[in-house]
């Protein structure tokens, strides 16, 4: 998925930049960023290879060895049913990569619909958009919880809360680039010839939104690992014997005062990918969000002007400068 | 200045309206019959159709949503099924543990937010800076949950400097209070400083370049003078709109971290409701999440009038 | 004579740290203002006029973004070795400042009187009673109506006239030998514009007060100054008495702004005059004279070598050009 993401923003790059390889080296100048995205490939491979890296299945229970600490054949070390922490954790981070993963595509889809028909239907944007504020003003994890204690607590369910708990951010963020690429003039132009709505919607006007759709994206990923891991921790998310991050944070907490090893593992394990994709985020920022970069150059202008004029920016000849 | 506080009022009901929509449809999510999936496969029919009846399911949906939010305007949240008390009452008996734990962590978030947010903004790129940076990807990381179990791993477990978890009401002694709720509150403080430092940064460079820091410092003023009396001071609209926006997630993330810590709030009624499918708690909490995000925004917006001439003297 | 000069800059320079490298804003600027006079600094945007001003306070950042090189002796210390803490005694005390713009250099939080007041309480020994009251006298002082009011309203309360009368009277407040004037009537109404200078020149008057007054304006110049420096690119072009200057200008760049004066008598057939082009960008100075590119007289010598600022005709002015003889000559012959 990253190299997905750096092939779109390579695009997207070479659409809107002045000089299109400039992106790319920014992001790979920006070492932060490059850090977060092998870190989120790494911690990708390794779910993934879980079934080869653990040699022990995560439900795999050992009554004998149970609250083991970490050693050679039990790196993490054993929970109360002696089933492998190592093993689990890996498992618990692959659910929460396929919840962030699947809950930042659909967030990202329906924020970008929901952006671009509010940004062009100005009828359309007061309703949807009304709406979209007022789901944004609850705390993520209590809405999605209440939603949750009614679905039902399971996979999927937990996905299509999220999604809706997140959409409002995309689509905000959707709505506001996409008012400043309908304002510009070659849009004007493409409405005066006469070409569709939809076109101009989908061709012209959505291309431009996709920097901030993608690096929105990106930290809703990050976000709803978060809210996944806490809504599994009260219970509320995940079905218990499923291993996801929470479900073993909540379990290492009845065991906190002698099994340290069931809490502060997955906790590593949650932080970790959390990291890695607000790492990226950061990296795509400086590099996609036309807002950071008109930002960035608008500071160096700035401190250009104030070194090179006196008060005012224009430089106008003499004649009205020096009259009375 | 009434024209100012109207007009703020008449933005927020818009949001309220939708917000008390969703929380009404939350339990039109439930697959089935509520009453039904309530009382579980072994109710008897009477016993569900009185269920129904309390919960006014049969009235059209409208109708419905009418007379909850006519009952939620006067005060009157439902009546819990399982508690047998109304859901009002119940949130009044779980208010205080989580109001105090959550003005604690945001006095905390203050306290640090404020002086990082500073030092980082007047030394660009200096010590304070690059903390901040670190800080702020950390605080956005590390969920307050996880800290406070990191804390408690370290300073209860290990260390034994704070119990493990309990709760003494401020009414019973500050200091037994502050001996249960620091790692709590400090917990949700560190992850909440970190949102607001980077504000407080934000809006103290964008202060710094205005015109009159040049005055006060022509004028002779002390560095810290000018940093606090006149710079933190304009910057502080910003600020307040980020700590007041954020209190509504620092209710819920209270709630989340006294389930940990065994405190008896809202966040422990909420947990209990949600495995008891306590539907009309569960609304009720969330809709009174949402009254005192309204609230607060208000109080925001008074708040606004109080810092800035221009808007107390319009 | 360098003992009677109040201040007295001594080639100065202000450098910029910028991405570009490092530039001089202001580049080997000498510069006098005796006890009691009003000496004019004229020149574009970009000329470097204001970086002077705030250089002799030294206003700018010298942690991150500006260094000084040079020397600027107030009564014959040289402001460039205090320490912070001395040159804070400085500020607002020695020496005070007025900006371009009132509305944003005044704190829209704070009232009139707490503004005034923390200058006084800053720099001597006031109770909080009597520094408000010393508050109400400097507004009087300044001409503003009803000060005993005034000094409890806020700057969006005042006109525009009115809060540079505040800031005047927060200059004035610990009674500086000093005040330096950057564009103080630039956002002002022309009505206001003239009220304001006025009332520069009464203080200069009655309190005995040295001005050094920054403007583009050369009809400000004319009415109030005493004395004038032309700056161009960061270096003074041209210093004279001001009847000097206006009788007598000795560099193609003054008479170039002379004549981009508009007057009532002038042929109205013939368009005004400008001066053609731009400042040049200070990481790109010419080699030689920096307003060659731009005089209608310059030749191979100016584009190569940068003449030095020296006394030029006979009424002790002093400019920095090659050419200012020949010049004059063709302008007494043009004007007889």
């Amino acid at each position: 998925m990253t190299d997905s993401t750096v092939q779109e923003g390579k695009q997207q790059a070479r659409r809107t930049s002045l000089i299109h390889s400039q992106p790319v080296r920014r992001f790979m100048a920006n070492r932060t960023a490059v850090i977060g995205g092998v870190l989120m490939l790494l911690l990708i491979a390794a779910s993934l290879l879980s079934p080869w890296l653990a040699r022990f299945e995560p439900q795999a229970v050992d009554v004998v060895s149970r609250l083991k600490p970490p050693s050679v054949k039990h790196w993490f070390g054993t929970d109360n049913l002696g089933r492998d922490v190592f093993s689990r954790t890996l498992n618990g981070t692959k659910i929460s990569i396929q919840v962030g993963l699947t809950v930042a595509l659909v967030s990202s889809a329906a924020g970008l619909v929901i952006g671009l028909y509010s940004a062009y239907y100005r009828r359309l944007d007061q309703v949807l958009m009304r709406i979209m504020d007022g789901i944004f003003a609850f705390p993520a994890v209590l809405l999605a919880m209440a939603m949750m204690a009614a679905l039902g607590p399971n996979v999927s369910n937990l996905m299509i809360c999220l999604s809706i708990v997140f959409t409002p951010a995309v689509a905000r963020i959707v709505r506001s680039s996409a008012l400043v690429v309908k304002e510009q003039t070659y849009i004007e132009a493409m409405r005066a010839l006469g070409a569709s709505r939809t076109r101009i919607l989908w061709l012209h006007i959505m291309p431009g939104t996709l920097s901030p759709l993608i690096v929105q994206g990106s930290f809703v990923f990050a976000e709803s690992i978060i809210v996944e891991a806490a809504l599994s921790f009260l219970g509320a998310g995940i079905p218990a014997p499923m291993p996801s991050l929470g479900n073993l944070l909540s379990e290492g907490k009845q065991f906190i005062y002698n099994s340290w090893w069931m809490t502060l593992f997955p906790g590593f394990a949650l932080i970790l990918s959390v990291l890695a994709m607000n790492w990226f985020g950061d990296g795509l920022r400086d590099m996609l969000d036309p807002h950071a970069r008109t930002k960035r150059k608008r500071s160096r202008k700035g401190s250009m002007e104030k070194n090179t004029s006196d008060n005012n920016n224009e430089k106008v000849s003499s004649a009205t400068q020096a009259s009375s | 200045m009434v024209i100012y506080i109207l007009r703020r009022l008449l933005a927020l009901v818009p949001v309220v309206l939708i917000m008390s929509i969703v929380v009404f449809l939350i339990i039109y999510l439930i697959p089935g019959d509520p009453a039904r999936v309530m009382l579980g496969d072994g109710a008897d029919e009477s016993t569900i159709q009185e269920l129904r009846q309390q919960m006014g399911l049969n009235y059209p949906l409208l109708e419905q949503y009418g007379r909850w939010i006519g009952n939620a305007v006067q005060g009157d949240l439902g009546r819990s099924f399982f508690l047998q008390q109304p859901v009002s009452t119940a949130i009044r008996e779980h208010l205080a543990p989580t109001l105090s734990l959550a003005l604690f962590a945001q006095f905390i978030a203050v306290l640090i937010a404020i002086p990082l947010g500073v030092r980082a903004a007047v030394n660009r790129g200096g010590l304070a800076d690059k903390t901040l940076n670190a800080y702020s990807l950390l605080g956005i990381s590390v969920p307050g949950f996880l800290l406070s179990l990191f804390f408690v791993l370290v300073f209860a477990v290990r260390l034994k400097w704070f119990p493990v978890s309990g709760f003494a009401p401020l009414h019973e002694g500050i200091g037994s209070f502050l001996k249960f709720m620091f790692l709590p509150a400090l917990s949700i403080g560190i992850v909440m400083s970190s949102l607001t430092a980077r504000i407080v940064k934000a809006s103290m460079l964008e202060v710094l370049h205005e015109g009159f820091v040049k005055t006060a410092l022509s004028k002779g003023l002390r560095q810290n003078t000018i940093i606090y009396k006149h710079v933190l001071r304009n910057a502080l609209i910003p600020i307040l709109t980020v700590v007041g926006g954020s209190f509504g997630t620092l209710v819920a993330g209270a709630a989340v971290i006294e389930t940990i810590f065994n405190i008896p709030g809202l966040g422990q009624m909420l947990v209990h409701a949600v495995e008891r499918r306590d539907y009309a708690v569960i609304q009720g909490m969330v809709l009174f999440i949402a009254i005192v995000y309204v609230a607060v925004n208000l109080a925001v917006d008074l708040l606004y009038a109080v810092v800035d001439p221009r808007i107390r003297l319009q | 004579m360098a003992s009677e000069n109040l201040l007295e800059i001594k080639a100065l320079q202000t450098h910029f740290h910028t991405e570009a490298g490092k530039v001089s804003a202001v580049d080997g600027v000498s510069l006098a203002v005796g006890a009691g006079e009003i000496v004019g600094i004229v020149g574009e945007s970009g000329c470097g006029k204001s970086v002077t001003a705030q250089s002799i306070l030294r206003l700018l950042d010298e942690k991150s973004q500006a260094s000084y090189s040079g020397e600027i002796h107030f009564e014959g210390v040289d402001l460039l070795k205090l320490s912070q803490r001395q040159m804070r005694g400085v500020r607002g005390n020695d020496i005070s400042m007025i900006f371009q713009d009132p509305l944003s250099s005044l704190n829209p939080l704070l009232t009139i009187g707490e503004q005034i007041t923390e200058t006084i309480r800053s720099h001597r020994k006031f109770s909080r009673k009597n520094a408000w009251q010393e508050a109400v006298r400097l507004l009087r002082l300044t001409g503003i109506p009803a000060p005993e009011r005034r000094v409890h309203e806020y700057p969006h309360q005042l006109s525009g006239g009115m809060r540079q009368r505040v800031m005047i009277a927060i200059a004035l407040a610990c009674e500086p030998k000093l005040l330096i004037a950057d564009e103080p009537t630039t956002a002002l109404d022309v009505t206001i514009q003239a009220q304001i200078m006025d009332l520069i020149a009464k203080l200069n008057r009655e309190l005995g007060m040295s001005v050094l007054l920054i403007t583009h304006d050369l009809g400000v110049v004319a009415e109030v100054c005493h004395r004038v420096a032309v700056m161009y690119a960061g270096q003074i072009v041209e210093t004279a008495d001001v009847a000097t200057l206006f009788r007598e200008p000795q560099h193609p760049y003054t008479v170039g702004l002379l004549q981009s004066i508009p007057s009532l008598d002038r042929d109205r057939a013939k368009p005004l005059q400008a001066v053609e082009g731009f400042v040049p960008a200070l990481h790109q100075l010419p080699k030689g004279c920096r307003f060659a590119p731009r005089c209608p007289h310059a030749d191979a010598r100016c584009h190569a070598v940068m003449p030095l600022l020296e006394a030029k005709g006979s009424l002790g002015s002093q400019a920095r050009c090659w050419h200012s003889e020949a010049l004059s000559q063709k302008e007494a012959v043009g004007h007889a």
